[in-house]
């Protein structure tokens, strides 16, 4: 019982850096028509960020501030100045530009590997959160519960913004009708390129965030940003709130078979992507409805 | 048994209900028309009745055949369609769309292991499609590079490679020029007399100049069928749809 | 080498039916002397060159199974590294675990790579687009991972002593670089030629009426997701035989071998090579081993690398080196 409530509350964990990246991804999806295959790029940039800013200021919260920076004005640029002039002249179907940001994935990583190396690094936890919380009777560390909080915090932000703010309503708009939004007189490349830059923000708060648990090296995020796509799909491309909850299973069943079925923790969460594929093609949460 | 039979046919979005308790029938080698103000329901109806889209209920018959499932069963079952906007094999040459389009009911389809050009008579059966549609000076352009006017010709072409007994053609002279449209006319007038052709079109002199008998629909429901005097004089229809289409035209 | 023949003769037919002479003896040329110096290689380049037209010879077979779904059919997918390593490992179980001889193993392997790729195949095709590339992906990550964790193939470790063919009723010992040269020159002949066959058939045809429009292809008449069904079997088995030479060549295979970026290598190659051309691939093949050399006497950071090429490939190159060229004859003539 000890064991399933604490892997319920480590699958809660994960689920919420996983949502961190998914939400970057399904927005760039929904809004840009964009699969960012690099999207994994941004998570290592800002674990790496982190840990530089972390070991010249010697603070945490700094890095957690200031980390996500660069990321954002990376992806910011990819897209102003890369994707879009590419989707622009034609030349470029998404399929390609998929390719494009794969190609991305793969230099980031070795770009990172040839400046750092490939040694380990990592960011100490602060140490306000470096203690044991007890919870339900279980002692469980306070940095986990902080990255739920982060990610839930996340979630509920980016939820209101969607729901309630102008720019919110402007980018629900976008993603039904881009022609739509330009004719409100926004400019539409801008407004895609900083959504871009903020979902690589996003994946690089998530690098941050993971730093301290997780090991930060040159390819951690070619690692995790399949699984970040397991969620998208299960989500249903492009849906925000399906990836939510998307990031939840996902998260949980990595967790669960973890704990329980060592054997195919490394395949469980394909499993329950090709599950899902045979019963719903268009993903759980995905709209129905495109005839062959 | 007539050549195409619509039973009951119902379709909703939601809650919108687009073809509500549709009936039609076409005899054998009758050219039929079938037109109606904008939403009316035309291509919704056109799409069930070809399987793109499946009905919320009623059936469709087939030379006495019920008509279910997929829209590349209905097509091999007899009903060829062509489409309003135009959908080729861009990057091949108007040969290879024919060829291809034949070869549909060929039973070298599925041949993987030996070369297309072991197979003579799809080569010429397309061939002999394209001069039927006066496409025999382009067979080695490629679809992207045709005139507007042999696109809507080629569109015929390859529906018509399916050797249906029933050709659905869905607006075939949108966007023609006057010498275009005439031309068009003309090449499915000669089609053989015994194929049964429905015909969805906005150009009324299109229409007239194609089909004896006019079907006309208003949201989503049959309004009346005869022929153009009959529909002309038809002050429901007159109402409905023509008055505003004489203005028009 | 009775293949090579029929394919020479194929062109020499081809080229026998253009009615300018002076061009049939190009193009005879054209065709003749590679087919010369690819027989001759061994004998007049260096063990190393060798060894180089072994890899692309391998990477080829791989490239034009690949292009066989992304160059004809239109579906790109990340996963093709999947059958590679299933090749690979078909053969090491059949080898160190069951003690079968290879000509019992290689085709049960590449029959069992069929079947499940019909599965793998059924499931992948009920999507498109980018959705296509991120399950073919998920499957491949799918077998990366059982491959990782299960006992039978030796973990991360992976397996050696994959057995190459025993060659010794015609007194030769395939361990001879230049004798599994021409093992592999037959095998590769013998793929590209059954992919060209299948490109150019009826079949194939109803593949490039899906990539240029599938809708159309659907109002036609045709099943179209049989038809996709079918390609990625063909392609999966061809991508199978490449990793069974690619473990012959190394006698080892390890979970590396189906990993995502040897998946995307794969699909490099067919776009360096102009996506639509059964040549193709080949030519791909060879640009990327080279580069790949090359790069890897100059640093040692090769991913890097490799993601750059890739980048300017997709966005500037997308038509490929056979697409290059061919324009430049269009834009002449």
């Amino acid at each position: 019982m000890q064991l399933f409530l604490t892997q319920i509350l480590n699958g809660l964990q994960l689920s919420m850096l996983v949502f961190l990246l998914a939400v970057g991804l399904t927005l760039i999806f929904g809004l840009m028509n964009i699969l960012n295959l690099a999207h994994g790029a941004f998570f290592t940039l800002g674990a790496y960020c982190g840990v530089a800013i972390a070991a010249a200021t010697g603070s945490y919260w700094s890095a957690l501030v200031m980390g996500p920076v660069l990321p954002f004005v990376v992806g910011f640029a990819l897209q102003l100045l890369v994707l879009q002039p590419l989707a622009e002249r034609g030349r470029s179907t998404h399929l390609d530009l998929a390719l494009l940001t794969f190609g991305l994935l793969f230099a980031t990583a070795g770009a990172v590997e040839w400046l750092y190396g490939s040694a380990f690094h990592a960011i100490p936890t602060p140490a306000l959160l470096s203690g044991h919380v007890s919870l339900l009777g279980l002692s469980y560390p306070a940095y986990r519960l902080f990255i739920i909080g982060i990610g839930l915090a996340v979630a509920v932000g980016l939820n209101f913004i969607f729901d309630r703010t102008l720019i919110g309503a402007t980018l629900r708009a976008g993603v039904d009708d881009r022609a739509m939004v330009t004719a409100l007189g926004v400019n539409i490349n801008v407004l895609f390129a900083v959504v871009f830059g903020l979902g690589a923000a996003l994946a690089g708060l998530a690098g941050v965030v993971a730093a301290p648990l997780m090991s930060v090296y040159s390819q951690m995020g070619i690692a995790i940003v399949v699984e970040t796509f397991v969620v998208v799909v299960v989500g249903g491309l492009g849906n925000l709130k399906g990836s939510f909850y998307a990031s939840l299973i996902v998260g949980m069943t990595d967790a669960m078979s973890q704990a329980y079925l060592p054997e195919v923790e490394m395949f469980a969460v394909y499993a329950l992507l090709i599950g899902v594929m045979i019963v719903r093609p268009q993903g759980l949460f995905g709209r129905v409805g495109r005839v062959a | 048994m007539n050549a195409l039979e619509v039973k009951n046919l119902r379709k909703s979005f939601g809650g919108l209900e687009v073809i509500s308790d549709l009936n039609l029938v076409v005899p054998f080698g009758q050219r039929r028309a079938v037109i109606g103000p904008n939403g009316a329901g035309k291509t919704t109806f056109f799409n069930l009745i070809t399987g793109w889209t499946p009905p919320t209920s009623g059936d469709v018959w087939i030379e006495g055949q019920r008509a279910v499932g997929r829209p590349e069963k209905i097509a091999r079952s007899g009903l060829s369609r062509s489409f309003q906007r135009n959908m080729f094999l861009e990057d091949l040459t108007v040969l290879e769309n024919l060829r291809i389009a034949c070869q549909a009911s060929h039973p070298c389809r599925r041949v993987f292991w030996r070369s297309t050009s072991a197979f003579g008579e799809v080569l010429e059966r397309a061939r002999m499609s394209a001069e039927r549609m006066n496409l025999a000076d382009c067979l080695e352009t490629k679809a992207k590079h045709l005139s507007y006017g042999q696109r809507r010709q080629l569109e015929v072409a390859i529906a018509l490679c399916a050797e249906p007994k029933i050709l659905l053609m869905d607006e075939p002279a949108a966007g023609t020029s006057p010498s275009e449209r005439e031309r068009l006319i003309n090449l499915i007038n000669e089609l053989p007399k015994d194929l049964t052709i429905l015909l969805v079109e906005h150009d009324m002199d299109v229409v007239f100049a194609i089909c004896e008998v006019i079907t006309v629909l208003s949201y989503g429901k049959v309004l009346a069928t005869g022929t153009r005097e009959q529909i002309q004089q038809d002050p429901v229809v007159i109402e409905a749809y023509l008055g505003c289409g004489h203005a028009r035209g | 080498m009775s293949t090579e023949a029929t394919i020479v003769g194929a062109v020499s037919e081809r080229a026998a039916a253009d009615p300018v002479k002076q061009s049939q003896r190009v193009a005879r040329a054209v065709i003749v002397a590679p087919v010369l110096m690819v027989l001759a290689l061994p004998w007049i380049s260096t063990p190393y060159l060798t060894i180089l037209a072994i890899e692309i010879m391998i990477a080829g077979v791989f490239a034009s199974g690949i292009n066989l779904l992304v160059g004809t059919t239109g579906l790109v997918s990340l996963g093709q590294a999947m059958f590679l390593g299933l090749g690979g490992y078909g053969i090491g179980i059949g080898a160190s675990v069951l003690g079968l001889p290879l000509w019992i193993s290689v085709p049960a392997t590449l029959a069992l790579i069929g079947v499940l790729a019909v599965g793998i195949g059924a499931v992948c095709t009920r999507t498109r687009g980018v959705e296509f590339l991120l399950i073919t992906l998920a499957f491949s990550q799918l077998f990366y991972g059982a491959a990782i964790k299960l006992r039978l193939t030796n973990g991360s470790d992976g397996m050696s002593g994959i057995p190459r063919p025993d060659l010794s009723f015609l007194g030769l010992n395939s361990d001879n670089p230049m004798v599994f040269y021409y093992y592999v020159l037959a095998v590769t002949v013998l793929a590209v030629a059954v992919v060209w066959r299948v490109v150019e058939s009826p079949f194939g045809s109803v593949l490039a009426a899906i990539r240029e429009n599938e809708r159309r292809a659907v109002a036609m008449g045709y099943s179209v997701d049989r038809y996709k069904i079918g390609a990625f079997v063909l392609a999966s088995i061809a991508c199978g035989v490449a990793g069974i030479l690619q473990a012959q060549y190394t006698y080892f295979i390890n979970p590396d071998s189906m990993s995502w970026q040897l998946s995307g290598e794969g699909v490099l190659m067919v776009i360096i090579g102009g996506a639509t051309a059964v040549t193709g691939p080949l030519i791909g093949a060879a640009v990327f081993v080279l580069v790949k050399q090359g790069l890897s006497v100059l640093t040692t950071e090769y991913m890097m690398f490799f993601g750059i090429f890739f980048m300017l490939v997709v966005a500037f190159f997308r038509g490929g080196i056979v697409g290059a060229v061919q324009s430049l004859f269009e834009k002449k003539s």
